[in-house]
């Protein structure tokens, strides 16, 4: 588990500096798509995927926001690096391969898998940036920014 | 034509947003608050993933025009950022608009990180999720080779003459990327051939594209949600079709993944 989140915090932190994000900001990127990866992790053990994929969706969505209006900069920037370990990019190549392989009906199921992963993150986003944005500034003393 | 320059200023802040990978409603009230603080009410941006279109009216009449296309590009978050700051700093008076337009241009030339380090991101981005999506060591090892090589690959097909279209370019790369991971497999490196070529083709994936997709569908800016969203698709398909190709003709000669 230690070792999954320490992979994902790296790993975003790679993407982050693939999408020029400024350096000051690496350490939270690297936190928000670690700890998205977590709950990813820990609810996948009794809610299945794609509700876990929605679980930390949430939380990337929510933290992103957090930051932003604690250190006064786009939300885009902590979402685009956090949410990117959740994006399916292996659920394309398992697409995929099975077609190859002929194997129609686990293509379809990893397919589906796919869609409905999409959409939990669609869902997770579309809710949380539902937030009113005084929910945010409550907690912090500077002002806002999103 | 003190409106015009602050209107130049405007039209530029919105032209590196939106080819930078902000979100449409961010470009749309940038571009406005940047007018107003100039003091131009009548102003009125109509924004698309592609281009951006500015009028300007005072007393019923036009005195501003300005229509620019925006093809689609990557993402540099430190420019979205920069431009974001700039903007509230205009918004409290700090810069005459021919300032803001020197400033502008400056955040425009930011420099890119080293493609060194770029390499090396896509690299440790490839290893980590190998071994997030249930790689071992050694494949999230090889998929750190196959990915940062990847990038180099992708940096050179981009700086081509010749500029490559964004279907080959992913189809190009998806089938770079297997072919190596296969080469690498069948070389001994690495344990499941399945991790490595997942983590490898991570680079590739259309995470930013997705996501603005759907931040700019839920703010009911539907057409360039729709945009961006045909984009992922298509990326993602590419990377399908690649990675497909070179295990089918992999399956056909050698009779299988061992």
């Amino acid at each position: 588990m230690i070792g999954q989140f320490i992979a994902a915090t790296f790993g975003t932190i790679a993407f982050s500096l693939l999408f020029s994000v400024p350096k000051r900001y690496y350490p939270w990127c690297g936190l928000v798509g670690g700890t998205g990866w977590l709950f990813y992790l820990i609810f996948s053990k009794y809610a299945g995927i794609v509700i876990s994929c929605f679980i930390a969706t949430c939380v990337v969505v929510y933290l992103s926001r957090h930051l932003a209006t604690r250190m006064s900069c786009p939300v885009t920037i902590f979402l685009l690096s956090g949410i990117f370990p959740l994006v399916p990019g292996a659920g394309i190549y398992w697409t995929a391969y099975y077609t190859i392989m002929e194997q129609y009906s686990l293509a379809t199921a990893k397919g589906f898998e796919t869609f409905k992963i999409g959409v939990a993150i669609v869902l997770g986003i579309t809710f949380v940036f539902e937030l009113p944005q005084e929910f945010f500034k409550r907690r912090t003393t500077k002002r806002d920014q999103v | 034509m003190e409106g015009n320059e602050g209107l130049d200023a405007a039209a530029l802040a919105g032209r590196i947003l939106l080819q930078n990978g902000a979100e449409i409603f961010r470009v749309e009230e940038t571009i406005e608050r940047i007018a107003k603080s100039y003091g131009l009410e009548g102003n009125s941006s109509f924004v698309l993933s592609s281009g951006i279109f500015i009028t300007e009216e005072k007393d019923d009449k036009h005195f501003y025009a300005n229509v620019k296309h925006i093809p689609l590009s990557t993402a540099h978050l430190d420019k979205v950022a920069a431009v974001n700051q700039l903007s509230r700093e205009i918004e409290t008076g700090k810069y005459t608009p021919g300032e803001a337009i020197e400033e502008l241009h400056k955040i425009q030339n930011m420099p890119e990180n080293p493609k060194v380090a770029q390499v090396i991101a896509a690299g440790v981005g490839s290893g980590c999720f190998a071994y997030l999506f249930g790689g071992s060591i050694f494949d999230s090892l090889t998929a750190f080779l196959v990915g940062g090589l990847l990038w180099v690959f992708l940096g050179i097909m981009s700086r081509r003459k010749k500029r490559m279209t964004k279907i080959m370019l992913n189809l190009s790369g998806g089938m770079f990327s297997t072919t190596l991971s296969i080469l690498a497999y069948r070389l001994g490196m690495g344990d499941n051939l399945n991790h490595i070529i997942i983590g490898s083709i991570i680079p590739l994936v259309p995470g930013v594209a997705f996501t603005n997709a759907i931040r700019d569908i839920s703010n009911e800016d539907y057409i360039s949600g729709i945009v961006r969203l045909v984009d992922a698709l298509l990326i993602a398909f590419c990377i399908a079709l690649g990675v497909g190709i070179v295990i089918t003709v992999y399956h056909k000669v050698m009779g299988g993944i061992g």
